[in-house]
């Protein structure tokens, strides 16, 4: 919207095509980290019920996976929370000036979903610190939150 | 990248014409692509009669390539021979195979989109070698802006915009492009 209302930007359209890139790689991650959240809890709750037979290291290894998965698709929802406030932050700096806070709320909106995903990221059982993954989703989160935070001074 | 992939698709029929076999595979790489897209995407064929299709529209090129009047319109030449063997093929099938009665007419969004989707690709060729490369990561390879940053060695801040410079170089080109080129007799 911000890119498209802003007529007299030679780039706008090129920033709008970014925008709905990031926006259709979003949707099956939103939906990919439901299913991958579920999945993991039922695997905690099976791990939890069973006792110490010879199932436990292949449940182990299982519930292991799952974990893994419900870690990785919020690490990269992290990273394009990041690439979305990057974006907003261009088009706050170039954009027709009343479209300017509209951008700096697409900056903040998408610094907190970084901020979200990060956190998921941090309390999954399978991430310990100093796990290189934590390190990946706190640098987007410190990405999207510097570029909210630029913008959002800026107009203030 | 040969100095076939840059030749303008003219350029690629005339050498064809004179025997040369590497604009001949130059040839059948550019238009490969376009002419499965048509069967398997237009129309639906399954990968075996696709293939089928594939041997035989490649096999006409090569045999009645005289017969093009504007070696310019190579494109629109090889898109129509496409279509009439894939619907051959599915009138055989239908012979062969009764099945209900398929809607071909709902196709036509479809293969404006594989037009546009080559004529896409086409333009983005003619783009320097650092658009084609950022536009690739970006859109095809769904990077992320830090990832783009590490591995060409660029500041992460700038990256959007250098997408944005290359899209608007992209649009440019398209919208420069000259009108369809003339008919074949074919």
């Amino acid at each position: 919207m911000v890119a498209r209302g802003s007529k007299e930007w030679e780039e706008a359209g090129g920033i709008a095509a970014q925008a709905l890139a990031l926006q259709a790689r979003a949707a099956p991650l939103a939906h990919a980290d439901a299913e991958a959240w579920e999945d993991a809890l039922s695997a905690l709750r099976r791990a939890g019920a069973g006792g110490s037979d010879d199932g436990g290291a292949r449940r182990d290894h299982a519930l292991e996976r799952k974990l893994e998965r419900a870690a990785v698709v919020p690490l990269e929802i992290a990273a394009l929370g990041a690439d979305a406030a990057a974006l907003a932050a261009v088009a706050g700096e170039r954009c027709d000036g009343a479209y300017r806070a509209d951008a700096a709320a697409a900056a903040a909106l998408a610094a907190g979903g970084a901020r979200a995903a990060a956190h998921l990221v941090e309390v999954n059982l399978g991430v310990r610190e100093g796990d290189e993954r934590l390190a990946q989703a706190r640098a987007s989160e410190q990405a999207a939150a510097d570029a909210a935070d630029r913008l959002l001074t800026s107009i203030r | 990248m040969s100095s076939l992939d840059a030749a303008t698709d003219a350029e690629l029929v005339r050498r064809c014409r004179e025997g040369d076999a590497e604009a001949w595979n130059a040839l059948v790489e550019r238009f490969s692509r376009y002419v499965y897209a048509i069967c398997v995407k237009g129309f639906r064929l399954r990968a075996e009669d696709a293939e089928d299709v594939f041997q035989d529209v490649f096999t006409r090129v090569y045999t009645h390539l005289d017969k093009l009047r504007d070696d310019a319109a190579v494109r629109p030449w090889i898109a129509q021979l496409t279509r009439r063997l894939c619907l051959d093929s599915i009138a055989r099938g239908s012979r062969e195979q009764p099945a209900p009665e398929q809607d071909f007419e709902e196709t036509g969004d479809d293969f404006a989109e594989i037009e546009e989707a080559f004529a896409v690709r086409e333009a983005v060729t003619t783009l320097g070698e650092a658009c084609q490369e950022i536009l690739d990561r970006f859109f095809a390879q769904d990077q992320s802006y830090r990832t783009i940053s590490a591995e060409l060695d660029l500041p992460a801040g700038t990256i959007a915009s250098r997408i944005a410079r290359c899209l608007r170089k992209l649009r440019e080109e398209l919208e420069g492009r000259s009108e369809p080129p003339g008919e074949s007799r074919e």
